[in-house]
């Protein structure tokens, strides 16, 4: 039996080896190393897909001993709301090592670093081990902070730092609820299947962790008011930066939210829940009316994160919230499957927004109009991405949301005001499509080249998804619901 | 395959073929709307004499999709289908000369598959979704000439207005799923209680944004900036009907406040969009008010609770609605344009075209033996007969005397003044497609008792005689009066009013549109200050930072000559740290960070 997620887990590590061992190698090794490791991963993912998970618990599990004094161990595996993460990053960095291979500005350092950010991604949806966990956490920050350092736009130096301030500071909390768990635990130990098991602390103990853990992931995910590092690193970022940034770092902190406080403090959370649900109605309508008055595409799309991360979070709080199982098992699938169709759709929006930037060198919507006679391809396909993220049925986002918004009226009926955002988000991207792709052309931007064959790669399979996961949700819910439907609080 | 998917997947086929083959569109549209129509009718008759046909399908968790196929279900697929073959026949010959023709007949053939899709759906989460999916259609069908601003500004309104009443929609789906613990829609009806007049007010909302009820209604009149085939088929006969067909459907969940509600709903919207066609300067947007104002009559037959009659009404407007459009497409090709004064003349030079329009036009006045006369003395018994009656029969006479009047207005406008029609002759398919239409449209009255026999849904006999007489007065007087007095007389002081759609105090625009700005342009100016704040704290902490330093070379200065140098160093450092170096801070920082965590480590070992 092969050890499946640890081979995907290193095979970007490897790759990133050998591109830093290589003596002087080009641009096209570089890249083709990049994308070629970038396959072999998905390959990994694809496998680990089919191999499944069980009802109960998690499966696929690799352990081995490697701080045994403290009880740390090199502990992974998946259960069904990781493992379709685990397959998202493995989609999205591939499609972003695709786009990227036009790169000729220091190739070889910057495909080493998303290689190393794509272990870091996969291990912090694979960690079975708080250590490790917090690791992984950790190093994906500091390879992101490189890369909106060393490849972001004008004022790229001050959004970097913000953004590495920002989360460092707010990964704090969480090393010390990690330490209190460790603390709280009868055998001492980090391995984390044991603390969801056996929550460990109790009454303030408990309460005081979770606050610490709801701090880091309010700041990752981000939930309002703590998410204004999120549109400042958005704009300065790379286009590739962006996609993993919101494709898959933001999940880290909803994940963090269902793994860490949801599994592991139920009993405070539960007693919490009122306040998450707040903080995640906030967001989300905050969010929604930030993107409405946005003029810059980038800045919009980062917005709509704001509010799609806060159904996530008023998803988890509405499952901890409520008493009956089958109500919990629905909005948990919501918010993972949310979790999912957000990395499709907001990849996919910050792909084709940069392209926009890179034809035009600009983002500013008023400067545009009639994209979709000078650009069909990249028109309909941003036509098809857009209605998409304001939740059309048949597109990704509508059964993620319609399970959130139905769990939320059988756990918290007030709270389903937050239903208000996907007609804000309508409005949003009707401005947008009206203001630049519909309309007369304008005059200068007549000979902008419409997609490439590069560019289409990592677009249509983004595209496809969306379209898979709409039409037929079930191949993701039914890993997603094996693990909700058995999970016990 | 079961024969209830085959009206959904035909069409939806033929979409996907044409997306695919980039050619050939007119052919594989209509190709697959004919099968369609055929699968509908066989559907039919599988499910007249014999028992509901369902399709489940892999939906949510525990929440399958599912396609059924009983008598009123079929019969609206038949509806559907029918008026899609027949407008897609008519569009092959309108459309000829545009370009982008490959999108335009795959998103017809996209919405007849969701509109299917939406009168056979047997759960709330299918029909949700093809609700939804026929909004999106409607989004790229009016926008199909998307460089044109009205059109684009059309298109977006449309998709905005309808989402926004959705919201009612979704939440009335949650409340029923959550009180059935079933997605299934026969087994939420019978919810009973508060849960069912809260689910039913908020159905009505949806409702009201699909069929353009007042105050939704602008949308409806502006869509008309889309191609005539899309007003016909959309915009009037289809999709417009879905919010009529879902009243119609979830009747038996309202409760009698709801019923009241959903009647003067549609009693206000009956008389106002009457006013509004009556005072309109255009003639598809004079078909559009008219539209609504018809549909007000079917949720007054709905309030009055006798849906039979909002549904005979619903099919016979079918028919005649898109007749007519069909009939006005042929009109502005004659004279390039849509505008009543545009249009002065032009049933002398397109004899035929004009008897369609004068046939359907009678046939929605109510004139018999016409289809509308049945239906609309239906509507108006149901009126009379209702607990509401003092509310709803005068609102429904006055919306029926008002339909009279704007479509005689209609009529003399188009055959009274001088002929300067361009010589371009109509073309057989538009010809056909028109007449196709226009049959029904008169016929369709022999039809309505073998569809009561079909539902097992006997019309009630109450107030039939009164009902006859004083619709028949009200239609009549309508007609006269619209021939024989200008608009502007008429409507006297409420004429310049009904010029600008009956707006109060700037409309929605003002009420929610402005407002939903407001508190968006409030939060950005929030996040520029949370963002100048944060930035803030940063820099003063840095400041704090150098005044400390300072204040310690100061001091040290005068006390430790060899410290000076020490701290020099480490302000260098510093100032390097400044000037952009910051992963050497980073370094620094991590390896403080892993001292930190194993000493904290350790000392927990000894607990």
């Amino acid at each position: 039996m092969l050890p499946l997620v640890s081979i995907t887990l290193f095979l970007p590590l490897a790759g990133a080896a050998l591109v830093l061992g290589l003596p002087r190698p080009t641009a096209r090794t570089v890249h083709g190393i990049g994308i070629g490791t970038a396959a072999l991963t998905l390959a990994g993912a694809l496998a680990m897909w089919l191999e499944g998970v069980s009802g109960a618990g998690f499966s696929q599990v690799e352990e081995l001993q490697w701080i045994p004094v403290i009880g740390a161990a090199y502990r992974v595996g998946v259960d069904g709301i990781s493992l379709p993460l685990v397959l998202l990053s493995a989609v999205l960095f591939l499609v972003a090592f695709i786009f990227t291979s036009s790169l000729r500005e220091r190739p070889r350092a910057y495909v080493a670093l998303a290689l190393l950010l794509e272990t870091t991604a996969i291990g912090t949806f694979s960690a079975l081990d708080a250590i490790l966990f917090y690791v992984f956490f950790e190093v994906s920050l500091v390879s992101m902070y490189f890369m909106i350092a060393g490849w972001g736009h004008e004022e790229r130096q001050r959004a970097a730092l913000m953004f590495f301030l920002y989360t460092l500071l707010g990964s704090l909390p969480l090393l010390l609820a990690i330490l209190g768990l460790y603390l709280g635990s009868p055998e001492s130990g980090f391995d984390m299947r044991a603390w969801i098991a056996n929550p460990p602390l109790e009454g303030a103990a408990a309460m005081w962790a979770l606050v610490a853990m709801l701090i880091t992931f309010a700041v990752k995910t981000p939930a309002v008011p703590l998410h204004t590092w999120l549109p400042a690193a958005h704009v300065q970022a790379p286009t590739v930066g962006s996609v993993i940034l919101a494709g898959i770092m933001l999940k880290f902190g909803t994940y963090g939210l269902i793994r860490f406080a949801l599994q592991m403090t139920p009993e405070a959370f539960h007693k919490a829940g009122v306040v998450v649900l707040i903080f995640g109605v906030v967001s989300a309508l905050y969010g929604a009316f930030a993107a409405l008055a946005q003029t810059d595409l980038k800045r919009l799309v980062a917005y709509t994160s704001v509010n799609h991360m806060g159904y996530v979070i008023v998803g988890v709080a509405a499952a901890a919230l409520t008493l009956d199982p089958s109500v919990r098992a629905t909005a948990l699938d919501g918010a993972v499957l949310q979790m999912f169709s957000h990395g499709l759709v907001t990849g996919t929006l910050f792909f084709l927004v940069g392209m926009i930037q890179d034809r035009a060198h600009s983002r500013e919507m008023s400067e545009f109009g009639g994209l979709l006679k000078t650009v069909p391809l990249l028109g309909w396909s941003f036509v098809l991405a857009a209605f998409a993220s304001l939740g059309l049925p048949g597109l990704a986002h509508f059964p993620a949301e319609f399970q959130i918004f139905l769990a939320t009226l059988g756990s918290a009926p007030v709270a389903v005001v937050v239903i208000l955002g996907i007609a804000i988000i309508a409005g949003t991207f009707l401005k947008a499509l009206r203001e630049a792709f519909l309309g007369e052309p304008r005059q200068q931007r007549h000979a902008m080249p419409d997609l490439s064959t590069r560019e289409l790669l990592a677009v249509v399979p983004l595209l496809v998804l969306t379209v898979a996961t709409g039409v037929a949700p079930s191949w993701v819910l039914d890993i997603i619901h094996q693990t909700t439907s058995a999970l016990v609080l | 395959m079961s024969p209830v998917a085959l009206p959904v997947l035909l069409p939806l086929l033929a979409a996907a073929a044409i997306l695919v083959l980039r050619r050939g569109g007119p052919a594989l549209a209509l190709g697959g709307a004919v099968l369609g129509l055929a699968a509908s009718l066989w559907l039919l008759a599988r499910v007249a004499g014999g028992p509901a046909e369902t399709l489940l399908l892999p939906g949510l968790p525990d929440m399958p999709l599912r396609l059924t196929a009983e008598p009123l279900t079929a019969l609206l697929s038949v509806v559907v289908a029918t008026v899609g073959t027949f407008v897609l026949t008519y569009a092959v010959g309108y459309m000829q000369r545009e370009s982008g023709l490959p999108r335009f007949y795959a998103v017809m053939s996209l919405f007849l598959a969701a509109m299917q899709a939406l009168v056979l759906a047997g759960d709330w989460i299918l029909l949700l979704a093809a609700w939804e999916l026929i909004g999106l259609c409607s989004y790229l069908l009016i926008g199909f000439w998307f460089q044109r601003p009205e059109a684009a500004d059309a298109a977006g309104r449309a998709f905005l207005y309808t989402r926004s009443a959705d919201l009612g929609l979704y939440i009335a789906v949650f409340i029923l799923i959550g009180a059935a613990g079933s997605s299934e829609i026969a087994a939420s009806l019978e919810a009973g209680g508060s849960a069912s007049t809260a689910a039913g007010l908020l159905l009505l909302v949806a409702a009201m944004g699909k069929s353009a009820q007042v105050p939704l209604q602008d949308w409806l009149m502006r869509a008309m900036a889309g191609p005539t085939p899309v007003s016909a088929l959309l915009h009037s006969a289809t999709l417009v009907a879905a919010g009529a067909i879902l009243l119609i459907r979830a009747t038996p969940l309202l409760t009698p406040e709801v019923l009241l509600a959903v009647g003067l709903v549609g009693g206000l919207t009956t008389v106002a969009a009457g006013l509004i066609a009556l005072a309109e300067r255009d003639l598809k947007r004079l078909l559009a008010a008219s539209t609504a104002s018809q549909y007000g009559l079917m949720l007054i037959a709905v309030g009055a609770g006798v849906p039979l009659a909002a549904l005979l009404h619903l099919i016979a407007h079918a028919a005649i609605k898109s007749a007519l459009f069909l009939a006005a497409g042929d009109f502005q090709h004659a004279r390039g344009d849509t505008a009543l004064e545009r249009l002065r003349g032009v049933g002398r030079a397109r004899p035929w075209t004009f008897l369609g329009f004068a046939l359907a036009a009678l046939a929605l006045a109510g004139i018999p033996p016409l289809s509308g006369f049945f239906s609309k003395d239906a509507v108006i018994a149901a009126a009379l007969a209702a607990p509401g009656a003092a509310w709803l029969a005068p609102l429904a006479l006055a919306g029926t005397l008002l339909t009279g009047a704007y479509l005689a207005r209609a009529l003399r406008l188009l055959w009274r003044g001088a002929d300067e029609t361009r010589p371009e002759t109509g073309n057989a398919w538009m010809r056909v497609g028109l007449w196709a239409l226009v049959v029904p449209a008169t016929a369709l009255g022999l039809a309505f008792s073998p569809i009561e026999t079909l539902l097992g849904l006997p019309a009630p006999e109450a107030e039939a005689t009164r009902a006859m007489l004083l619709g028949l007065l009200a239609a009549s007087g309508g007609l006269a009066l619209g021939w024989l007095v200008p608009a502007r007389r008429l409507l006297g002081p409420v004429y310049p009013w009904a010029r600008r759609g009956l707006v109060v105090a700037g409309g929605l625009t003002a009420w929610v549109g402005r407002p939903a700005m407001a508190i968006a342009r409030g939060c950005e100016r929030l996040e520029r200050r949370l963002y100048a704040a944060v930035l803030g704290a940063g820099r003063a902490s840095l400041a704090m930072a150098r005044l400390v330093r300072r204040g310690d070379e100061r001091g040290i200065d005068g006390l430790i000559f060899a410290l000076v140098a020490s701290v020099r160093a480490w302000g260098g450092r510093a100032r390097t740290l400044q000037s952009g170096l910051i992963h050497r801070e980073l370094a620094i920082s991590a390896v403080v960070t892993a001292v930190v965590l194993v000493v904290l480590l350790a000392t927990s070992l000894r607990f």
